[in-house]
């Protein structure tokens, strides 16, 4: 098998040869951009670069997959919401909205453009996705991710702001996530068309770090369910932070495998969840990748097989500075202990 | 004057009213304060701050999340409002004082953990100098010389914006090494604070002031022992 065929099989359902390596978001690295000769603000914005960065890290290590974009950005942007890039650093800083189209929840209005394929950075995401496609299609899947409704509110308004009124203005914020799912729906449905394999919705700004479980299941969750619900196969959930009061809810929202990072207890969600669901997860990528060698590498490997994840993910984007060794390590540890066939 | 029993009561409803998140009862508790004569910075510490305390306490029990400490700050500021002219009328102040530098780094918008922070310093009596969100690293540098502030307060709430931590350090040490730095944030543990060189780390706002003064004490008794 291949590494596009090893996680066809694993979302088919089938058994694939080895525990897949790879991911439903950001996983640049230094050395891909050191190959290419570029800086990191620069590959948000060209088509070009996006995605020959997206097949970088599959090209030097084998991790197996190619995602586009990189940052939390650019549905936010189509929508009004100012991105600050951070041209002028040399360093690896990720985009961020420094202006929101509104700061109070109660003045938001969400204006979707009418032509979307060309609104925003959109045209440039969906033309990576393309090339991408093109380059790489037939050796790996191709990846593409958005942000959930709430915390893709949470880049449209002031979070604060956003979090009072999910409490004192519910029907409102109800109002805008049932809004922006159809924005999503669209959007996801661009970056099918252009060439995604695999899409993952990440609702990270929703967990209970933030929001009540009750409040989880009250307002979030209704949203995420139709989210699914309107969209093809693959399709992955992901949550970061302590996310296990709320793995069933999580469960029922729809998606073909859910992508949980290192505060959830995973051999404990599996036995809440069965055996059928497919858990993604849970490379922790700065204290194990980063900061970690060989042999950290080789434990959390062996700790996420044993606790029963079906692909090795890492718990959020590949941090790019992660020293090649450990990358890899990684996909030297998973072969070593992940074979399934 | 009211009486110690009242006093007690007073401050007690003030708690609760912040606890609630109830803004209408914290600004009415907050004038019979005032009216009975109650000291307004007792008020403020005993009272209000208190019922912050406990509401991060409800967060770390995972009873209260982020909307509700929202709405436990806005009920605490509403009588602090009140309160704030009476104490600096008073000439009353906090025992241990200093001043803080806080803001986010340069790279991370998410704010609410440094303004709840930023709150318990200004209810425990300290000057805040608060650089806000996104602040490039040597405007953290920059502040703290300007202002001579004993504490400097780091925020991060990305993994991917922490990592800009150990540069800030390093380049407030190297003006000033007897400057308290302090971390906080989530995906900030101790042992990521004693690595990157930090004095400090706060795992909420409840805790940081308590921190900051522990770092406080810590300065003041190494210039003492000199």
């Amino acid at each position: 098998m291949n590494s596009r065929e090893r996680v066809q099989a694993l979302f088919n359902r089938q058994k694939p040869d080895y525990v897949p390596v790879f991911s439903g978001y950001g996983n640049i690295t230094v050395h891909g951009l050191k190959k290419h000769g570029w800086k990191f603000p620069e590959i948000h914005t060209d088509a070009v670069k996006m995605a020959k960065m997206a097949n970088s890290t599959y090209e030097l290590f084998g991790f197996e997959c190619s995602v586009a974009p990189f940052d939390m950005g650019v549905e936010a942007e189509v929508l009004g919401a100012k991105v600050n890039f951070y041209t002028h650093q040399d360093g690896i800083l990720y985009p961020t909205i420094v202006e929101h189209p509104a700061e109070k929840t109660t003045e938001l209005q969400i204006n979707i453009p009418d032509n979307l394929a060309q609104a925003g950075r959109l045209p440039v995401v969906t033309e990576a996705l393309g090339m991408m496609k093109k380059d790489l299609g037939n050796e790996v899947m191709i990846g593409s991710w958005v942000l959930g409704p709430y915390t893709l509110a949470g880049q449209l308004v002031d979070l604060s702001d956003l979090s009072k009124s999910a409490f004192k203005r519910t029907d409102l914020v109800n109002q805008i996530l049932e809004t922006l799912t159809g924005y999503l729906i669209s959007v996801i449905d661009l970056y099918r068309k252009a060439g995604a394999d695999y899409i993952t919705v990440r609702e990270m700004g929703a967990g209970p770090d933030i929001l009540s479980p009750r409040m989880f299941k009250n307002l979030i969750q209704p949203h995420l369910i139709r989210l699914f619900e309107s969209i093809q196969s693959p399709k992955v959930l992901h949550m970061c932070g302590d996310t296990n009061a709320i793995v069933e809810l999580l469960n029922e929202c729809g998606a073909d495998a859910l992508s949980l990072e290192k505060k959830n207890q995973i051999a404990e969600t599996r036995s809440k969840l069965g055996d059928e669901v497919l858990i993604f997860g849970d490379i922790d990528p700065y204290g194990v990748l980063v900061e970690g060698d060989n042999s950290d590498v080789e434990v959390a490997v062996k700790q996420a097989l044993d606790a029963g994840v079906n692909a090795l993910w890492p718990g959020c984007d590949i941090w790019p500075d992660v020293p090649a060794e450990n990358m890899k390590a990684l996909m030297d540890n998973a072969r070593k202990h992940g074979k399934l066939l | 004057m009211a009486s110690e029993e009242r006093t007690a009561e007073i401050l007690d409803k003030l708690r609760q009213a912040v606890y609630d998140f109830e803004e209408d009862d914290t600004v009415k508790w907050a004038n019979t304060a005032l009216e009975e004569g109650v000291d307004p910075f007792k008020a403020t510490l005993d009272g209000l701050a208190t019922g912050m305390i406990e509401a991060g306490e409800a967060y770390n029990r995972k009873e209260y999340f982020v909307p509700e400490l929202l709405m436990c700050a806005d009920a605490l500021y509403a009588g602090l409002n009140i309160l704030k002219p009476a104490i600096e009328a008073s000439g009353r102040s906090a025992e241990v004082k200093g001043s803080i530098v806080l803001g986010v780094v340069e790279g991370d918008v998410h704010d609410i953990g440094k303004n709840l922070v930023k709150m318990m310093f200004e209810v425990a009596g300290w000057t805040v100098y608060d650089l806000g969100k996104d602040v490039p690293l040597d405007r953290f540098v920059e502040e703290q010389l300007k202002t001579d502030s004993e504490v400097v307060g780091l925020s991060a709430l990305m993994t991917t914006s922490m990592l800009a931590m150990p540069e800030v350090i390093k380049r407030i040490r190297a003006k000033n090494p007897k400057v308290r730095i302090m971390l906080g944030g989530a995906p900030i543990n101790p042992e990521i604070a004693e690595k990157y060189g930090a004095d400090g780390y706060a795992k909420t706002a409840g805790t940081a002031v308590d921190e900051a003064i522990n770092l406080l004490k810590m300065l003041k008794e190494e210039e003492g022992s000199k």
